[in-house]
Protein backbone atom coordinates (compact mmCIF):
# COMPACT_ATOMS: atom_id res chain seq x y z
CA UNK A 1 0.00 0.00 0.00
CA UNK A 2 2.89 2.27 0.73
CA UNK A 3 4.08 1.63 -2.77
CA UNK A 4 0.81 2.42 -4.47
CA UNK A 5 0.70 5.65 -2.48
CA UNK A 6 4.02 6.42 -4.11
CA UNK A 7 2.33 6.56 -7.50
CA UNK A 8 1.08 10.01 -6.65
CA UNK A 9 3.43 11.18 -3.97
CA UNK A 10 6.98 10.72 -2.85
CA UNK A 11 6.48 10.53 0.89
CA UNK A 12 5.40 13.93 2.13
CA UNK A 13 6.46 15.73 -1.04
CA UNK A 14 5.06 15.62 -4.53
CA UNK A 15 6.57 12.80 -6.53
CA UNK A 16 8.99 13.97 -9.15
CA UNK A 17 7.92 13.29 -12.72
CA UNK A 18 9.39 10.06 -14.07
CA UNK A 19 10.12 8.47 -10.68
CA UNK A 20 8.87 4.88 -10.81
CA UNK A 21 7.73 3.04 -7.68
CA UNK A 22 9.47 -0.28 -7.07
CA UNK A 23 7.78 -3.22 -5.40
CA UNK A 24 10.15 -5.50 -3.53
CA UNK A 25 9.77 -9.11 -4.64
CA UNK A 26 9.97 -11.86 -2.02
CA UNK A 27 8.26 -15.16 -1.20
CA UNK A 28 4.98 -14.92 0.72
CA UNK A 29 6.40 -17.18 3.46
CA UNK A 30 8.68 -14.27 4.48
CA UNK A 31 5.60 -12.39 5.66
CA UNK A 32 4.94 -8.70 5.16
CA UNK A 33 6.24 -7.21 8.37
CA UNK A 34 8.60 -5.05 6.35
CA UNK A 35 9.91 -1.63 7.19
CA UNK A 36 9.70 1.09 4.54
CA UNK A 37 9.30 4.58 6.01
CA UNK A 38 6.47 6.65 4.52
CA UNK A 39 8.90 9.44 3.60
CA UNK A 40 11.29 7.13 1.72
CA UNK A 41 9.34 4.76 -0.54
CA UNK A 42 11.29 2.45 -2.85
CA UNK A 43 11.73 3.78 -6.35
CA UNK A 44 13.67 2.49 -9.33
CA UNK A 45 15.72 5.70 -9.49
CA UNK A 46 16.34 5.83 -5.74
CA UNK A 47 17.62 2.27 -5.67
CA UNK A 48 19.89 2.91 -8.68
CA UNK A 49 21.38 5.95 -6.99
CA UNK A 50 21.75 4.04 -3.72
CA UNK A 51 23.64 1.26 -5.50
CA UNK A 52 26.11 3.79 -6.92
CA UNK A 53 26.55 5.46 -3.54
CA UNK A 54 27.22 2.09 -1.90
CA UNK A 55 30.35 1.80 -4.08
CA UNK A 56 31.26 5.53 -3.94
CA UNK A 57 34.61 6.21 -2.22
CA UNK A 58 34.03 9.98 -2.35
CA UNK A 59 31.75 9.41 0.65
CA UNK A 60 34.90 8.89 2.73
CA UNK A 61 37.71 11.12 3.93
CA UNK A 62 40.59 10.65 1.47
CA UNK A 63 38.31 8.95 -1.10
CA UNK A 64 39.53 5.41 -0.38
CA UNK A 65 36.71 3.64 1.44
CA UNK A 66 33.15 2.87 0.39
CA UNK A 67 30.45 0.77 2.03
CA UNK A 68 31.55 -2.02 -0.31
CA UNK A 69 35.10 -1.99 1.10
CA UNK A 70 33.76 -3.81 4.14
CA UNK A 71 30.52 -5.15 2.64
CA UNK A 72 31.63 -7.09 -0.48
CA UNK A 73 28.84 -8.59 -2.52
CA UNK A 74 30.74 -11.80 -3.40
CA UNK A 75 30.99 -12.54 0.35
CA UNK A 76 27.30 -11.82 0.99
CA UNK A 77 28.33 -8.24 1.85
CA UNK A 78 31.01 -9.13 4.39
CA UNK A 79 34.78 -9.01 3.89
CA UNK A 80 36.12 -12.24 5.34
CA UNK A 81 38.04 -10.37 8.06
CA UNK A 82 37.62 -10.69 11.78
CA UNK A 83 37.66 -6.88 12.13
CA UNK A 84 37.63 -4.45 9.20
CA UNK A 85 39.73 -1.28 8.96
CA UNK A 86 38.26 2.12 8.10
CA UNK A 87 39.84 5.31 6.68
CA UNK A 88 42.27 5.77 9.57
CA UNK A 89 43.34 2.13 9.68
CA UNK A 90 41.67 1.52 13.05
CA UNK A 91 39.95 -1.85 13.32
CA UNK A 92 36.21 -1.94 14.04
CA UNK A 93 35.27 -3.23 17.49
CA UNK A 94 32.90 -5.82 16.01
CA UNK A 95 32.71 -8.14 13.02
CA UNK A 96 31.21 -6.74 9.81
CA UNK A 97 27.63 -7.89 9.41
CA UNK A 98 26.25 -9.50 6.30
CA UNK A 99 23.53 -7.52 4.51
CA UNK A 100 20.57 -9.71 3.57
CA UNK A 101 16.83 -9.34 4.08
CA UNK A 102 17.28 -6.04 5.93
CA UNK A 103 13.74 -5.14 4.88
CA UNK A 104 12.58 -7.26 7.85
CA UNK A 105 15.02 -5.80 10.40
CA UNK A 106 13.94 -2.96 12.68
CA UNK A 107 16.93 -2.50 14.98
CA UNK A 108 20.32 -2.52 13.28
CA UNK A 109 23.84 -3.51 14.40
CA UNK A 110 24.86 -6.34 16.72
CA UNK A 111 23.36 -4.41 19.64
CA UNK A 112 20.30 -3.08 17.78
CA UNK A 113 21.20 0.55 18.46
CA UNK A 114 20.10 2.03 15.11
CA UNK A 115 16.41 2.30 14.37
CA UNK A 116 15.95 2.00 10.62
CA UNK A 117 18.40 1.86 7.72
CA UNK A 118 18.46 5.63 7.17
CA UNK A 119 19.70 6.16 10.72
CA UNK A 120 22.06 3.19 10.44
CA UNK A 121 23.82 4.57 7.33
CA UNK A 122 24.82 7.74 9.14
CA UNK A 123 27.08 5.78 11.50
CA UNK A 124 29.62 4.32 9.03
CA UNK A 125 29.55 7.49 6.93
CA UNK A 126 30.51 9.81 9.78
CA UNK A 127 32.42 7.55 12.22
CA UNK A 128 36.09 8.65 12.12
CA UNK A 129 37.19 4.99 12.12
CA UNK A 130 34.95 4.01 9.21
CA UNK A 131 34.38 6.55 6.41
CA UNK A 132 35.16 9.58 8.56
CA UNK A 133 33.37 12.39 6.76
CA UNK A 134 30.42 14.58 7.76
CA UNK A 135 27.25 14.31 5.71
CA UNK A 136 27.64 17.98 4.74
CA UNK A 137 31.09 17.36 3.24
CA UNK A 138 29.85 14.23 1.46
CA UNK A 139 26.94 16.20 0.00
CA UNK A 140 29.27 18.96 -1.18
CA UNK A 141 31.66 16.49 -2.82
CA UNK A 142 28.88 14.71 -4.71
CA UNK A 143 27.32 18.03 -5.73
CA UNK A 144 30.55 18.99 -7.47
CA UNK A 145 30.70 15.80 -9.55
CA UNK A 146 28.93 16.02 -12.89
CA UNK A 147 27.24 12.62 -12.67
CA UNK A 148 25.43 13.00 -9.36
CA UNK A 149 23.12 16.05 -9.57
CA UNK A 150 21.06 14.51 -12.43
CA UNK A 151 20.83 11.21 -10.51
CA UNK A 152 19.54 13.02 -7.42
CA UNK A 153 17.07 14.86 -9.63
CA UNK A 154 15.87 11.56 -11.08
CA UNK A 155 15.46 10.02 -7.62
CA UNK A 156 14.28 12.94 -5.51
CA UNK A 157 13.08 15.55 -8.02
CA UNK A 158 15.87 18.01 -7.21
CA UNK A 159 19.52 18.46 -8.18
CA UNK A 160 20.41 19.32 -4.62
CA UNK A 161 22.49 16.68 -2.86
CA UNK A 162 21.77 16.51 0.87
CA UNK A 163 22.93 14.23 3.66
CA UNK A 164 19.36 13.03 4.13
CA UNK A 165 19.00 12.09 0.46
CA UNK A 166 22.32 10.22 0.57
CA UNK A 167 21.20 8.03 3.48
CA UNK A 168 17.71 7.63 1.97
CA UNK A 169 19.11 6.36 -1.33
CA UNK A 170 21.52 4.00 0.45
CA UNK A 171 18.63 2.66 2.54
CA UNK A 172 16.51 2.12 -0.57
CA UNK A 173 19.28 0.09 -2.20
CA UNK A 174 19.82 -2.00 0.93
CA UNK A 175 16.10 -2.80 1.12
CA UNK A 176 16.43 -4.60 -2.23
CA UNK A 177 19.13 -6.99 -0.95
CA UNK A 178 16.75 -9.91 -0.64
CA UNK A 179 18.03 -13.43 -0.24
CA UNK A 180 15.39 -15.95 -1.31
CA UNK A 181 17.03 -18.22 -3.86
CA UNK A 182 18.57 -20.99 -1.75
CA UNK A 183 17.97 -24.72 -2.21
CA UNK A 184 15.90 -24.43 0.95
CA UNK A 185 13.66 -21.86 -0.78
CA UNK A 186 13.26 -24.15 -3.77
CA UNK A 187 12.34 -26.94 -1.36
CA UNK A 188 9.71 -24.69 0.28
CA UNK A 189 8.37 -23.88 -3.16
CA UNK A 190 8.11 -27.59 -3.96
CA UNK A 191 10.84 -27.47 -6.62
CA UNK A 192 13.64 -29.32 -4.85
CA UNK A 193 13.93 -32.61 -2.99
CA UNK A 194 16.42 -32.27 -0.10
CA UNK A 195 19.04 -34.98 0.35
CA UNK A 196 18.79 -37.19 3.41
CA UNK A 197 21.27 -35.14 5.41
CA UNK A 198 19.69 -31.84 4.34
CA UNK A 199 16.28 -33.10 5.46
CA UNK A 200 17.84 -34.21 8.75
CA UNK A 201 19.37 -30.76 9.18
CA UNK A 202 16.05 -29.02 8.54
CA UNK A 203 14.31 -31.25 11.08
CA UNK A 204 17.01 -30.67 13.68
CA UNK A 205 17.20 -26.92 13.05
CA UNK A 206 13.48 -26.28 13.36
CA UNK A 207 12.86 -29.12 15.81
CA UNK A 208 14.96 -30.58 18.60
CA UNK A 209 17.93 -28.28 17.94
CA UNK A 210 15.63 -25.29 18.70
CA UNK A 211 17.71 -23.06 16.41
CA UNK A 212 14.44 -21.95 14.82
CA UNK A 213 13.29 -20.36 18.08
CA UNK A 214 15.73 -17.52 17.44
CA UNK A 215 16.72 -18.04 13.80
CA UNK A 216 13.02 -18.06 13.12
CA UNK A 217 11.14 -19.39 10.08
CA UNK A 218 12.41 -19.47 6.50
CA UNK A 219 14.24 -16.15 6.96
CA UNK A 220 16.21 -17.84 9.80
CA UNK A 221 15.75 -14.51 11.51
CA UNK A 222 13.90 -13.24 14.54
CA UNK A 223 14.36 -9.76 15.95
CA UNK A 224 15.63 -11.01 19.31
CA UNK A 225 18.60 -10.25 21.55
CA UNK A 226 20.29 -13.12 23.34
CA UNK A 227 23.39 -13.96 25.24
CA UNK A 228 24.21 -17.37 23.89
CA UNK A 229 26.81 -18.06 26.52
CA UNK A 230 29.96 -17.51 24.45
CA UNK A 231 31.68 -16.03 27.52
CA UNK A 232 30.85 -16.38 31.20
CA UNK A 233 31.98 -12.75 31.60
CA UNK A 234 31.21 -10.97 28.32
CA UNK A 235 34.01 -8.62 27.18
CA UNK A 236 31.59 -6.69 25.01
CA UNK A 237 28.50 -5.57 26.96
CA UNK A 238 26.41 -5.71 23.75
CA UNK A 239 22.78 -4.72 24.22
CA UNK A 240 23.48 -3.37 27.72
CA UNK A 241 25.17 -0.30 26.19
CA UNK A 242 21.87 0.57 24.51
CA UNK A 243 19.43 -0.10 27.35
CA UNK A 244 21.56 0.45 30.45
CA UNK A 245 20.08 -2.72 31.96
CA UNK A 246 22.50 -5.25 33.47
CA UNK A 247 20.24 -8.08 32.32
CA UNK A 248 21.06 -7.11 28.74
CA UNK A 249 24.80 -7.63 29.28
CA UNK A 250 26.34 -9.84 26.60
CA UNK A 251 23.12 -9.97 24.60
CA UNK A 252 23.48 -9.57 20.86
CA UNK A 253 20.96 -9.47 18.08
CA UNK A 254 20.09 -12.70 16.34
CA UNK A 255 21.38 -12.59 12.78
CA UNK A 256 20.15 -14.31 9.67
CA UNK A 257 21.93 -17.53 8.71
CA UNK A 258 21.29 -16.98 5.00
CA UNK A 259 24.50 -17.11 2.92
CA UNK A 260 26.21 -18.30 6.08
CA UNK A 261 28.92 -20.27 4.26
CA UNK A 262 30.14 -16.98 2.72
CA UNK A 263 30.21 -14.84 5.86
CA UNK A 264 33.04 -16.30 7.99
CA UNK A 265 34.33 -15.48 10.52
CA UNK A 266 31.30 -15.79 12.78
CA UNK A 267 29.66 -14.09 15.79
CA UNK A 268 29.83 -10.42 16.85
CA UNK A 269 33.57 -10.71 17.44
CA UNK A 270 34.37 -13.07 14.59
CA UNK A 271 35.75 -15.60 17.05
CA UNK A 272 34.91 -18.66 14.97
CA UNK A 273 36.57 -19.04 11.61
CA UNK A 274 34.56 -22.00 10.37
CA UNK A 275 30.98 -23.17 10.69
CA UNK A 276 32.08 -26.37 12.39
CA UNK A 277 33.54 -24.18 15.16
CA UNK A 278 30.09 -22.79 15.74
CA UNK A 279 28.79 -26.30 16.35
CA UNK A 280 29.69 -25.48 19.96
CA UNK A 281 26.05 -24.45 19.78
CA UNK A 282 25.10 -28.07 20.20
CA UNK A 283 27.31 -28.42 23.24
CA UNK A 284 25.96 -28.07 26.77
CA UNK A 285 27.78 -24.79 27.51
CA UNK A 286 25.63 -23.03 24.93
CA UNK A 287 22.99 -21.23 26.95
CA UNK A 288 19.76 -21.77 25.15
CA UNK A 289 16.60 -20.86 27.01
CA UNK A 290 14.55 -23.16 24.78
CA UNK A 291 16.44 -26.31 25.62
CA UNK A 292 15.33 -28.14 28.73
CA UNK B 1 41.14 16.90 43.81
CA UNK B 2 39.41 14.67 46.27
CA UNK B 3 36.34 16.91 46.02
CA UNK B 4 36.25 16.42 42.24
CA UNK B 5 36.59 12.70 42.59
CA UNK B 6 33.65 12.78 44.94
CA UNK B 7 31.54 14.85 42.57
CA UNK B 8 32.38 12.53 39.68
CA UNK B 9 31.54 9.55 41.84
CA UNK B 10 28.20 11.05 42.82
CA UNK B 11 27.45 11.80 39.17
CA UNK B 12 28.33 8.24 38.20
CA UNK B 13 26.05 6.89 40.89
CA UNK B 14 23.22 9.17 39.76
CA UNK B 15 23.66 8.33 36.08
CA UNK B 16 24.14 4.67 36.89
CA UNK B 17 21.10 4.79 39.16
CA UNK B 18 18.86 6.25 36.48
CA UNK B 19 20.08 3.81 33.87
CA UNK B 20 19.86 0.80 36.09
CA UNK B 21 16.31 1.47 37.30
CA UNK B 22 14.16 -0.87 35.20
CA UNK B 23 10.72 0.41 34.26
CA UNK B 24 7.72 -0.43 32.11
CA UNK B 25 6.81 2.19 29.56
CA UNK B 26 3.11 2.51 28.66
CA UNK B 27 2.48 4.35 25.39
CA UNK B 28 0.41 4.55 22.22
CA UNK B 29 -3.36 5.09 22.40
CA UNK B 30 -3.22 6.41 25.97
CA UNK B 31 -4.22 9.75 27.43
CA UNK B 32 -1.47 9.56 30.03
CA UNK B 33 1.80 7.86 29.08
CA UNK B 34 3.36 6.07 32.05
CA UNK B 35 6.80 4.95 33.15
CA UNK B 36 6.32 2.48 36.01
CA UNK B 37 9.09 1.33 38.31
CA UNK B 38 8.90 -1.29 41.05
CA UNK B 39 8.07 1.41 43.61
CA UNK B 40 5.14 2.62 41.48
CA UNK B 41 3.74 -0.88 41.10
CA UNK B 42 4.00 -1.33 44.88
CA UNK B 43 1.57 1.58 45.35
CA UNK B 44 -1.07 0.23 42.96
CA UNK B 45 -3.83 -2.34 43.45
CA UNK B 46 -2.06 -5.67 43.93
CA UNK B 47 -3.32 -9.19 43.40
CA UNK B 48 -1.94 -12.71 43.45
CA UNK B 49 -2.81 -15.12 40.65
CA UNK B 50 -1.74 -18.64 39.93
CA UNK B 51 -0.48 -20.02 36.65
CA UNK B 52 0.96 -23.29 35.41
CA UNK B 53 4.57 -22.83 34.33
CA UNK B 54 6.68 -24.81 31.87
CA UNK B 55 7.50 -27.21 34.73
CA UNK B 56 3.83 -28.26 34.77
CA UNK B 57 3.17 -26.92 38.29
CA UNK B 58 0.99 -24.06 39.46
CA UNK B 59 2.92 -21.10 40.93
CA UNK B 60 1.60 -17.96 42.63
CA UNK B 61 2.56 -14.59 41.16
CA UNK B 62 1.93 -11.19 42.71
CA UNK B 63 1.66 -7.87 40.94
CA UNK B 64 -0.70 -5.37 39.34
CA UNK B 65 -3.54 -6.26 36.95
CA UNK B 66 -2.77 -5.08 33.43
CA UNK B 67 -6.32 -3.67 33.33
CA UNK B 68 -5.41 -1.44 36.29
CA UNK B 69 -2.32 -0.12 34.50
CA UNK B 70 -4.32 0.53 31.32
CA UNK B 71 -6.94 2.36 33.40
CA UNK B 72 -4.30 4.64 34.91
CA UNK B 73 -2.91 5.35 31.47
CA UNK B 74 -6.36 6.37 30.27
CA UNK B 75 -6.88 3.50 27.85
CA UNK B 76 -10.47 2.80 26.80
CA UNK B 77 -11.43 0.09 29.30
CA UNK B 78 -14.70 -1.02 30.94
CA UNK B 79 -17.71 0.94 29.67
CA UNK B 80 -15.57 2.65 27.04
CA UNK B 81 -14.51 -0.67 25.58
CA UNK B 82 -17.10 -0.90 22.83
CA UNK B 83 -17.62 0.07 19.21
CA UNK B 84 -14.40 0.84 17.36
CA UNK B 85 -12.42 0.61 20.61
CA UNK B 86 -12.84 -3.14 20.29
CA UNK B 87 -10.33 -3.03 17.45
CA UNK B 88 -7.55 -1.87 19.76
CA UNK B 89 -4.77 -4.17 20.89
CA UNK B 90 -2.01 -4.31 23.46
CA UNK B 91 1.49 -5.21 22.28
CA UNK B 92 3.73 -6.40 25.11
CA UNK B 93 7.45 -5.90 24.44
CA UNK B 94 10.24 -7.63 26.30
CA UNK B 95 13.93 -6.87 26.82
CA UNK B 96 15.07 -9.64 24.46
CA UNK B 97 12.85 -8.38 21.65
CA UNK B 98 10.09 -10.95 22.27
CA UNK B 99 6.61 -9.56 21.62
CA UNK B 100 3.10 -10.85 22.30
CA UNK B 101 -0.29 -9.39 21.57
CA UNK B 102 -3.74 -9.19 23.23
CA UNK B 103 -6.96 -7.59 22.11
CA UNK B 104 -8.11 -5.17 24.81
CA UNK B 105 -11.23 -7.23 25.43
CA UNK B 106 -9.08 -10.20 26.47
CA UNK B 107 -7.85 -8.15 29.44
CA UNK B 108 -11.03 -6.40 30.51
CA UNK B 109 -13.08 -7.47 33.54
CA UNK B 110 -16.31 -6.63 31.71
CA UNK B 111 -15.42 -9.38 29.21
CA UNK B 112 -13.50 -11.96 31.20
CA UNK B 113 -12.94 -13.22 34.74
CA UNK B 114 -9.32 -13.98 34.04
CA UNK B 115 -6.87 -11.49 35.54
CA UNK B 116 -3.69 -10.94 33.57
CA UNK B 117 -1.05 -9.23 35.68
CA UNK B 118 2.37 -7.65 35.54
CA UNK B 119 4.06 -9.65 38.29
CA UNK B 120 7.09 -8.42 40.20
CA UNK B 121 7.22 -11.11 42.88
CA UNK B 122 6.40 -14.70 43.65
CA UNK B 123 5.99 -16.10 47.15
CA UNK B 124 7.28 -12.86 48.66
CA UNK B 125 10.47 -12.81 46.61
CA UNK B 126 11.40 -10.71 43.57
CA UNK B 127 11.37 -12.68 40.32
CA UNK B 128 14.63 -14.46 39.43
CA UNK B 129 17.17 -12.93 37.04
CA UNK B 130 16.22 -13.83 33.50
CA UNK B 131 12.48 -13.62 34.26
CA UNK B 132 12.19 -10.38 36.21
CA UNK B 133 11.98 -7.75 37.29
CA UNK B 134 8.60 -7.72 35.50
CA UNK B 135 6.83 -10.72 34.06
CA UNK B 136 3.51 -10.87 32.31
CA UNK B 137 1.44 -13.63 33.91
CA UNK B 138 -1.49 -14.98 31.91
CA UNK B 139 -3.39 -17.58 33.95
CA UNK B 140 -5.33 -20.36 32.31
CA UNK B 141 -3.51 -20.76 29.00
CA UNK B 142 -2.43 -24.18 27.77
CA UNK B 143 1.01 -22.85 26.77
CA UNK B 144 2.89 -20.25 28.85
CA UNK B 145 4.15 -18.60 25.65
CA UNK B 146 2.37 -15.29 26.30
CA UNK B 147 3.52 -15.16 29.92
CA UNK B 148 6.61 -13.34 28.77
CA UNK B 149 9.71 -12.42 30.78
CA UNK B 150 11.40 -9.06 31.36
CA UNK B 151 8.54 -6.91 30.11
CA UNK B 152 9.73 -3.41 29.16
CA UNK B 153 6.84 -1.85 27.26
CA UNK B 154 3.06 -1.94 26.87
CA UNK B 155 1.96 -0.34 23.62
CA UNK B 156 -1.72 0.26 22.76
CA UNK B 157 -2.60 0.60 19.09
CA UNK B 158 -5.48 0.47 16.66
CA UNK B 159 -5.63 -2.53 14.38
CA UNK B 160 -5.60 -0.81 11.00
CA UNK B 161 -6.77 -2.61 7.91
C1 LIG C 1 35.12 -0.05 7.95
C2 LIG C 1 34.20 -1.12 7.61
C3 LIG C 1 32.76 -0.73 7.29
C4 LIG C 1 32.31 0.20 6.40
C5 LIG C 1 33.13 1.14 5.52
C6 LIG C 1 30.88 0.12 6.42
N1 LIG C 1 30.46 -0.84 7.29
FE1 LIG C 1 28.57 -1.44 7.64
N2 LIG C 1 29.17 -2.56 9.20
C7 LIG C 1 30.48 -2.70 9.60
C8 LIG C 1 30.54 -3.31 10.92
C9 LIG C 1 31.80 -3.62 11.72
C10 LIG C 1 29.19 -3.53 11.31
C11 LIG C 1 28.71 -4.05 12.67
C12 LIG C 1 28.93 -2.90 13.66
C13 LIG C 1 28.26 -3.04 15.01
O1 LIG C 1 27.38 -3.88 15.19
O2 LIG C 1 28.60 -2.27 15.91
C14 LIG C 1 28.37 -3.05 10.19
C15 LIG C 1 26.98 -3.14 10.16
C16 LIG C 1 26.21 -2.66 9.11
C17 LIG C 1 24.77 -2.82 9.02
C18 LIG C 1 23.87 -3.51 10.03
C19 LIG C 1 23.29 -4.80 9.51
C20 LIG C 1 22.34 -5.46 10.49
O3 LIG C 1 21.88 -6.57 10.22
O4 LIG C 1 22.04 -4.86 11.54
C21 LIG C 1 24.38 -2.19 7.86
C22 LIG C 1 22.96 -2.09 7.32
C23 LIG C 1 25.56 -1.63 7.26
N3 LIG C 1 26.66 -1.94 8.04
C24 LIG C 1 25.55 -0.85 6.11
C25 LIG C 1 26.65 -0.08 5.71
C26 LIG C 1 26.57 1.01 4.75
C27 LIG C 1 25.32 1.47 4.03
C28 LIG C 1 27.83 1.52 4.64
C29 LIG C 1 28.29 2.70 3.80
C30 LIG C 1 27.62 3.95 4.07
C31 LIG C 1 28.68 0.74 5.53
N4 LIG C 1 27.93 -0.20 6.16
C32 LIG C 1 30.06 0.92 5.65
C33 LIG C 1 31.60 -2.33 8.87
C34 LIG C 1 31.59 -1.36 7.88
C1 LIG D 1 18.56 -18.28 22.13
C2 LIG D 1 18.60 -17.81 20.77
C3 LIG D 1 19.42 -18.61 19.77
C4 LIG D 1 19.31 -19.94 19.47
C5 LIG D 1 18.34 -20.94 20.06
C6 LIG D 1 20.30 -20.19 18.44
N1 LIG D 1 20.99 -19.05 18.13
FE1 LIG D 1 22.41 -18.86 16.72
N2 LIG D 1 22.73 -16.94 17.31
C7 LIG D 1 22.02 -16.28 18.28
C8 LIG D 1 22.62 -14.99 18.53
C9 LIG D 1 22.13 -13.95 19.53
C10 LIG D 1 23.73 -14.89 17.66
C11 LIG D 1 24.76 -13.76 17.62
C12 LIG D 1 25.64 -14.03 18.83
C13 LIG D 1 26.91 -13.23 18.94
O1 LIG D 1 27.44 -12.78 17.95
O2 LIG D 1 27.39 -13.08 20.07
C14 LIG D 1 23.77 -16.15 16.92
C15 LIG D 1 24.73 -16.45 15.95
C16 LIG D 1 24.77 -17.62 15.24
C17 LIG D 1 25.73 -17.91 14.18
C18 LIG D 1 26.80 -16.94 13.67
C19 LIG D 1 26.19 -16.04 12.63
C20 LIG D 1 27.13 -15.01 12.06
O3 LIG D 1 26.82 -14.46 10.99
O4 LIG D 1 28.16 -14.72 12.66
C21 LIG D 1 25.47 -19.16 13.73
C22 LIG D 1 26.18 -19.88 12.61
C23 LIG D 1 24.35 -19.66 14.51
N3 LIG D 1 23.95 -18.70 15.40
C24 LIG D 1 23.78 -20.92 14.34
C25 LIG D 1 22.83 -21.45 15.21
C26 LIG D 1 22.40 -22.84 15.16
C27 LIG D 1 22.88 -23.87 14.16
C28 LIG D 1 21.52 -23.00 16.18
C29 LIG D 1 20.82 -24.28 16.65
C30 LIG D 1 21.73 -25.36 17.01
C31 LIG D 1 21.37 -21.69 16.84
N4 LIG D 1 22.19 -20.80 16.22
C32 LIG D 1 20.51 -21.45 17.88
C33 LIG D 1 20.91 -16.75 18.95
C34 LIG D 1 20.49 -18.07 18.94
Amino acid sequence: MILSAATGFLGFGIRAPGVEPLTPVYPSYFGNRIDIPADNPLTVQGVQLGRMLFYETALSAGDRVSCATCHRQELAFTDGKRFSAGVDGTLQPRNTMSLANLLWVRNFFWDGRARGLEQQAETPLTNPHEMGQTLAVSARKLQSKTIYPPLFRAAFGSDTVTGLRIVQALAQFERTLISAGSRYDRYLQGAYQPTGSEAGGIALFYGKGTCGHCHDGPKTYGELFHNNGLDSIPRDPGRETVTGQPYDRGRFRVVTLRNIELTAPYMHDGRFSTLTDTSFITNPKFSNPFKN
Amino acid sequence: MRKYCFIILVCLVIVGGIQAQPAIKVSGEVTKPLQLQTADLAKMKRVTVSMRDRDGNEHPYTGVPVAEILDQAGVTTGKQLRGENLTKYLLVKCADGYEVLFSLAELDSSFTDRTVIIADSSEGKPLPAGKGPFRLVVPGEKKPARSSFQVTELVIRWAKE
